[in-house]
């Protein structure tokens, strides 16, 4: 970029390299406004934002507005999110990675109908299954569980899994698969042994993806959770803020915890996001 | 081309042997029945129920159904002004997800896929918001649009606009266009990280010999860039369109689909009939509805995902 403003005669090669990084800065801030708004938020405490609103320097830094929000819920939907994200994302790439070698190595004649079966998954409207699933996990006890709403995760992961681990095992030479045939290896074998240790960089994408994508999920968790004590985060937060609607300190806190996990996965394992996106598009 | 690879490298038995392996008769079910059945059961089975039970009148307690035919769907057209709104809405979505996310991913994409010092973490900042959730996000945008307290009046006022501050998130006429930048903020990540892969793949040196040429940097991108970006524009547009027919979570965190209904979703309308007025024949109708409209989209897409196996 800068090679290419430099060539450019109107203006000194230094000065448009100044104006592109100063537009660049103001253009991050611009964008990252809401987020320095939500810290600058959570940091002062609610008779300060009363007076100077939300974007403003804190007069003096309040921690507790962090450990209150903490103890008046938070804790439990932390918890949640955790245990249900730590349940749903291991099991479902398992799940999906056989499926996805299924289809891909196991000269499977139904492979591309059964793919397109799977597919369809991806475009369903949450809408669309909303009372039958109620019926059901009524009639199975499963209502107000974490238990149930980790099932219906599982199953409403598949396509997107499926999509990510095939469009990788795809790449695994055929080769290898038949070469450890010919030596007598069991598909079982094959597969743990074989394609999914091949396959440990689309793994860690789809963890870090659906993981997120757990993390943040919202209709299922409103309609399959109904006490307090068993909310996940999203959710969670959204009832703190229609009955603190005034603590805005708090619920900001709030909401920065639960942000937090993202930002730090977000921040360590960011190639994996184009990763995953880009073998799902493959 | 593996294929061809293989016969040559390996004895001439070894596609027979695979080829008549007896144990992949029944195995792959045996690897695909987990995923297939938890699938089935919570995704396909409820969007088949779900289209059946559009046909019945129903409060999703009573022990037995009315069967009414196709009057639901009357009753909706007819009847119910707030499918209207929600469709109208619902369009007045999906148009701005077609034109704002993906425009602004795209221009984006262009500026960032260059090497510079601080390139890499412009991307990371710009496709931040994607990792939020949608509950968060409304939020967030929440406060932003506070009438007395947040930013964005605080910042009208500064530059002498305090005439046209409102209250953002209760004025019925403009509800909705609030919560679709809020939604746009969140929405500009994928294209954005879907066109800098699409862009990885054009050859550098078609752009020299553009160059070379004295092609303008507008003319590179109209005549080289973007028509070797179709394929990805194609993914781009589709998935954005999916998505946004999706949107729901943040209409329940911003205003809940007031003030008076105006910035009800067919999404959000559904819940509303289902959960709270008990009108389970009329909601699934809705999901019928929404799942039609984004089919539109979602086959050619299909289409597209399933088009090289």
């Amino acid at each position: 970029m800068s090679q290419q403003i430099s060539r450019n005669a109107l203006l000194p090669g230094k000065a448009k390299v100044v104006i592109f990084y100063v537009a660049l800065i103001l253009a991050t801030l611009f964008w990252l406004a809401p987020v320095i708004t939500l810290i600058l938020t959570a940091l002062k405490d609610a008779g300060d934002f009363a007076v100077n609103g939300a974007f403003s320097f804190p007069k003096s830094i309040r921690w507790e507005n962090f450990s209150e929000a903490w103890e008046t819920g938070v804790k439990n939907y932390f918890w949640n999110s955790v245990i249900v994200t730590g349940f749903k994302v291991p099991i479902g790439i398992v799940l999906e990675s056989m499926a996805a070698f299924a289809l891909t190595h196991m000269h499977f004649r139904w492979a591309d109908r059964v793919f397109t079966y799977i597919l369809i998954g991806l475009i369903v409207p949450m809408q669309m299954t909303l009372v039958p699933l109620t019926l059901l996990m009524n009639a199975l006890n499963l209502i107000d569980t974490l238990t149930g709403l980790t099932i219906l995760y599982i199953g409403f992961g598949v396509p997107f899994g499926v999509l990510v681990m095939r469009g990788f095992f795809r790449t695994v030479p055929v080769a290898i698969i038949e070469a450890a045939r010919i030596d007598g290896c069991s598909w079982f074998k094959i597969f743990y042994r074989i394609a999914l240790p091949l396959a440990i960089p689309a793994v860690v994408s789809l963890c870090i993806l659906d993981g997120v994508a757990t993390w943040n999920e919202f209709i299922l968790a409103q309609i399959f959770l109904r006490s307090d004590e068993l909310r996940t985060l999203p959710l969670g937060l959204v009832q703190f803020s229609t009955q603190f609607s005034t603590q805005y300190d708090q619920l900001a806190a709030a909401v920065l915890i639960s942000v937090v996990p993202i930002v730090l996965v977000f921040l360590f394992f960011q190639r994996y996001f184009v990763a995953g996106m880009g073998g799902a598009v493959k | 081309m593996a294929s061809e690879k293989t016969a040559t490298l390996a004895p001439r038995t070894a596609k027979s042997a695979i080829k008549s392996d007896d144990s992949l008769r029944f195995l792959p079910w045996l690897f695909l029945a987990p995923s297939l059945v938890i699938y089935t059961i919570v995704v396909v089975y409820p969007m088949v129920y779900s289209s059946y039970l559009s046909l019945f009148r129903w409060d999703g307690v009573a022990p037995t159904k009315a069967f009414v035919g196709l009057d639901n769907y009357g009753i909706l057209l007819t009847q119910n002004d707030v499918f209207w709104i929600a469709l109208r809405n619902n369009a007045i979505w999906l148009v701005a997800a077609l034109l704002l996310p993906t425009s602004i991913g795209l221009g984006l994409a262009i500026l960032l896929n260059s090497k510079f010092r601080g390139s890499h973490i412009s991307r990371s900042v710009f496709y931040f918001p994607s990792v939020l959730s949608l509950a968060v996000v409304g939020l967030i945008w929440t406060w932003i649009y506070h009438p007395d307290l947040g930013l964005l009046n605080q910042v009208m006022r500064t530059m002498g606009l305090g005439a046209l501050t409102r209250n953002w998130l209760s004025d019925p006429n403009i509800a909705l266009y609030p919560v679709i930048i809020a939604a746009t903020w969140n929405a500009v990540g994928l294209p954005m990280l879907l066109y800098l892969a699409g862009l990885q793949t054009i050859p550098e040196e078609l752009h020299e010999a553009a160059k070379v040429e004295g092609a303008l940097p507008i003319q590179r991108f109209v005549y080289i860039t973007f028509p070797l970006l179709k394929e990805t524009t194609l993914v781009v547009l589709a998935i954005t369109a999916i998505n946004a027919l999706k949107a729901y979570d943040i209409i329940y965190a911003m205003t809940n689909g007031g003030p008076a209904n105006r910035t009800q979703l067919l999404s959000t309308w559904m819940y509303f009939l289902t959960y709270n007025y008990n009108q389970v024949g009329l909601g699934t109708a809705i999901a019928v509805v929404l799942f039609s409209l984004t089919l539109i989209f979602a086959i050619p897409y299909i289409r597209f995902m399933t088009r090289k196996t």
